[in-house]
C-alpha cells in the first residue's frame, strides 16, 4: 500500500521541474557554444523550444503539408524498398528472377546496411517538414495578429 | 454464453504479451462459459514452424482447437513487403500481401470460422496484425470482439486497417492510449468498446535474495524483456553508457533476457540472458527501477510487475501509452532525449524516498486497476452490454 504518512509525489510536476533545470542548462550550454545571441532572453529560448518541440513530439509526421505541394507527392519520401521487374516481354520474368534470386542474395548486405542509414534520413526529413510547417503556423499567427491590432486601414 | 478466443499461438510455455492476456482471460472466462481456444500447430513466433499437433487438446484445463500453418515465414519477404507497406506508398494488394507474410497462415483456421462461426455467441480476436486476426475477423465480423493490441508502430498507418476496424462488434483495449488510436484509425466512430488492461496477483511472498552465483553488483537499474533494437535497447545502451561517462554514483544495469542484438562490453553492464521465474522475481524485488525504452507498447505488463513489486520505473515518454501509465500511476519518470533520461536517473537514484513513494504509488495503482477480479468484471460487463449478433447455429 501507499505510505499514506508521506505526502503523494506527482509525476507531472517533477517532470516540469526536470524539464525546466534541464531548458535553463541547454541554453546556457548553446550560449557558451557561440549559439544565437537571443538566447540570453529566456523567455525567448522557451519560445523557440516550444515550437520545436510542438513539431517534433505532437505533430502527426505524416500530415504535413509539404509533400502535397510538391509536384509529385511521391518525390517526398525516400524509395527504400525493391521492386524488381523488368520492361522486356519474353526475358522479363528470366531478369527479374535473376535480380530477386542471384543479384539480390550476394548484394542485400548491401542493401540491408543502406536501409538503416536511409530509414533514419527519412525521419529526419518528417521532422524537417513538421518543424518548418509549424514555424509557417506560427508566422501566419503573428502575421493575423499584428493585422487585429493595427486595425482597418 | 459460447465463447471463442482466436490467437496466434499459444501453450503453457509461450511468452509474449498478447499470448499471455489471451490465455489469462481465457482461463477466468473459463470459469463462467464454454470457452474453446483457437489457435495454430506454431510455438516459434520468427518461424512459425509447426510444433503442436494440430487438432484437439487441453492447455491448464481449457480446450484447444489447433490449426497447422501452411508454410512457414520468409524473413527476407517479410522485410521487403515491410519496407513497401510502411513507406506508405503500397497497394491495397501490397498491403495485404503484408499480413499473409507476416503469419501465421493457417488456412484451415479460416475455413473453421467459416463454417463454425456462427455456432458461438462471440469470438475474441487478440492482436489484428497477425493473419488469423486479418483474415479470420471479416468472416464472423457480427460476433467478433477484437482485442487489438495496437502500437504507434509504423503499421498502424496501412491504409486498409481504416476498412478493417470498422468491422468488429466489439472492442477490448488494453490502455486509454490504444483506444484513442485505433479510434483514430477508424473511418467512423468505432463500435463499443472497453478499457481492461491485465491482471495481475498479488505479490505475496516476501522480497527473494538474489543469488551469489549471478554475480549482479548492487545497487542496479533493470531493463527485463528481449533486448532487441525494436524494444529501444540501443538507445538504452547509448544512454546508459553516456550516463555513466559523467556519473559520480556507480550504478549498474542488469538486462535480463534473450538477446537479438550485440552487448556492448561495459563494466557497468551486465546481461544475463533468458532467466527464470526465480530469478526473474528477485531481479524485480531488488532493483533499484525498472527501465522501458520501448516506444512501442499496447501496454507494459513489465512495468505493472515492477509496480507490483513497489518498484517505481523510468521509461520512454515518446512511447504515449508508457507516458500515460507513468502519469496515471504517479509511479514512473519518463524521458524523451538523453538530457532526461540521465537527470531523472539521477533524481531516481540519488533520492530513495522520493523513488520509494513512486514506486509505492504504483503498486496502489496495480492494486486498483490490475487485479484480475476488476478486469474480467469490466470484460464481463461489457460482453453482456453488446448486441447479440442473433441465435447460435
Amino acid at each position: 500500500m501507499v505510505d499514506r504518512t508521506a505526502s503523494a509525489v506527482s509525476v507531472e510536476r517533477l517532470m516540469h521541474e526536470i524539464a525546466d533545470d534541464l531548458r535553463g542548462e541547454r541554453r546556457e550550454r548553446a550560449l557558451e557554444r557561440g549559439g544565437p545571441a537571443e538566447y540570453r532572453d529566456p523567455e525567448i529560448f522557451a519560445a523557440v523550444e516550444r515550437v520545436l518541440r510542438r513539431a517534433v513530439e505532437s505533430r502527426n509526421l505524416d500530415a504535413s503539408l509539404i509533400p502535397a505541394l510538391l509536384e509529385d507527392e511521391e518525390d517526398s519520401r525516400l524509395q527504400t524498398h525493391l521492386r524488381f521487374s523488368s520492361h522486356r516481354p519474353l526475358a522479363g520474368s528470366v531478369i527479374v528472377f535473376v535480380k530477386r534470386r542471384i543479384l539480390l542474395p550476394v548484394t542485400r548486405w548491401l542493401y540491408e546496411y543502406s536501409l538503416e542509414n536511409f530509414r533514419r534520413q527519412q525521419q529526419i526529413n518528417r521532422v524537417l517538414f513538421a518543424c518548418l510547417e509549424e514555424l509557417a503556423i506560427e508566422n501566419a499567427r503573428l502575421e493575423r495578429l499584428v493585422k487585429e491590432q493595427s486595425g482597418p486601414r | 454464453m459460447k465463447l471463442a478466443c482466436v490467437i496466434h499461438r499459444f501453450g503453457a510455455d509461450i511468452a509474449g504479451g498478447s499470448e499471455a492476456h489471451c490465455r489469462g482471460v481465457a482461463e477466468r472466462l473459463a470459469e463462467h462459459h464454454d470457452v474453446t481456444i483457437l489457435t495454430t500447430c506454431a510455438r516459434n513466433h520468427i518461424t512459425w514452424q509447426n510444433e503442436y499437433p494440430a487438432g484437439s487438446s487441453k492447455v491448464g484445463g481449457l480446450p484447444v482447437r489447433r490449426f497447422p500453418v501452411a508454410r512457414t515465414r520468409s524473413l527476407h519477404q517479410f522485410v521487403e513487403i515491410s519496407e513497401i507497406v510502411f513507406s506508405g506508398a503500397a497497394s491495397e494488394a501490397e498491403q495485404e500481401r503484408w499480413f499473409r507474410e507476416n503469419g501465421p497462415e493457417a488456412p484451415e483456421l479460416l475455413v473453421f470460422l467459416e463454417r463454425h462461426g456462427a455456432e458461438y455467441d462471440w469470438i475474441l480476436f487478440w492482436s489484428f496484425r497477425y493473419y488469423q486476426t486479418f483474415f479470420g475477423l471479416p468472416l464472423v465480423a457480427d460476433r467478433a470482439v477484437l482485442v487489438p493490441t495496437a502500437e504507434e508502430d509504423p503499421l498502424i498507418r496501412a491504409r486498409i486497417l481504416g476498412r478493417f476496424f470498422a468491422l468488429p462488434a466489439g472492442f477490448v483495449f488494453l490502455t486509454p492510449e490504444e483506444q484513442k488510436l485505433v479510434a483514430a484509425r477508424a473511418p467512423h466512430p468505432l463500435a463499443p468498446s472497453c478499457v481492461i488492461g491485465s491482471g495481475l496477483e498479488p505479490v505475496r511472498h516476501p522480497p527473494a535474495a538474489l543469488a551469489a552465483g549471478l554475480g549482479i553488483p548492487t545497487p542496479f537499474v533493470l531493463y527485463l524483456g528481449r533486448i532487441d533494437p525494436n524494444k529501444g535497447c540501443e538507445t538504452l545502451l547509448r544512454h546508459f553508457m553516456k550516463h555513466q561517462a559523467t556519473a559520480t554514483r556507480t550504478v549498474s544495469l542488469v538486462l535480463a533476457g534473450p538477446a537479438n542484438m550485440p552487448i556492448p562490453d561495459h563494466p557497468s553492464i551486465r546481461c544475463l540472458g533468458f532467466v527464470d521465474e526465480t530469478v526473474r522475481e528477485a531481479l524485480l524485488s531488488n532493483a533499484s527501477l525498472l527501465i522501458v525504452p520501448s516506444r512501442y507498447e499496447s501496454l507494459s505488463i513489465v512495468l505493472l510487475e515492477a509496480w507490483n513489486h513497489g518498484v517505481p520505473a523510468l521509461v520512454n515518454g515518446r512511447c504515449s501509452v508508457l507516458k500515460g501509465q507513468a502519469i496515471r500511476a504517479n509511479g514512473a519518470l519518463y524521458y524523451e532525449n538523453f538530457d532526461e533520461f540521465s537527470r531523472a536517473l539521477g533524481v531516481l537514484l540519488d533520492r530513495p524516498d522520493l523513488a520509494r513513494q513512486l514506486g509505492q504509488q504504483g503498486l496502489a495503482y496495480v492494486d486498483s486497476q490490475y487485479r484480475w477480479p476488476l478486469v474480467m468484471e469490466k470484460l464481463e460487463s461489457f460482453l453482456g452490454s453488446l448486441s447479440h449478433p442473433g441465435p447460435r447455429r
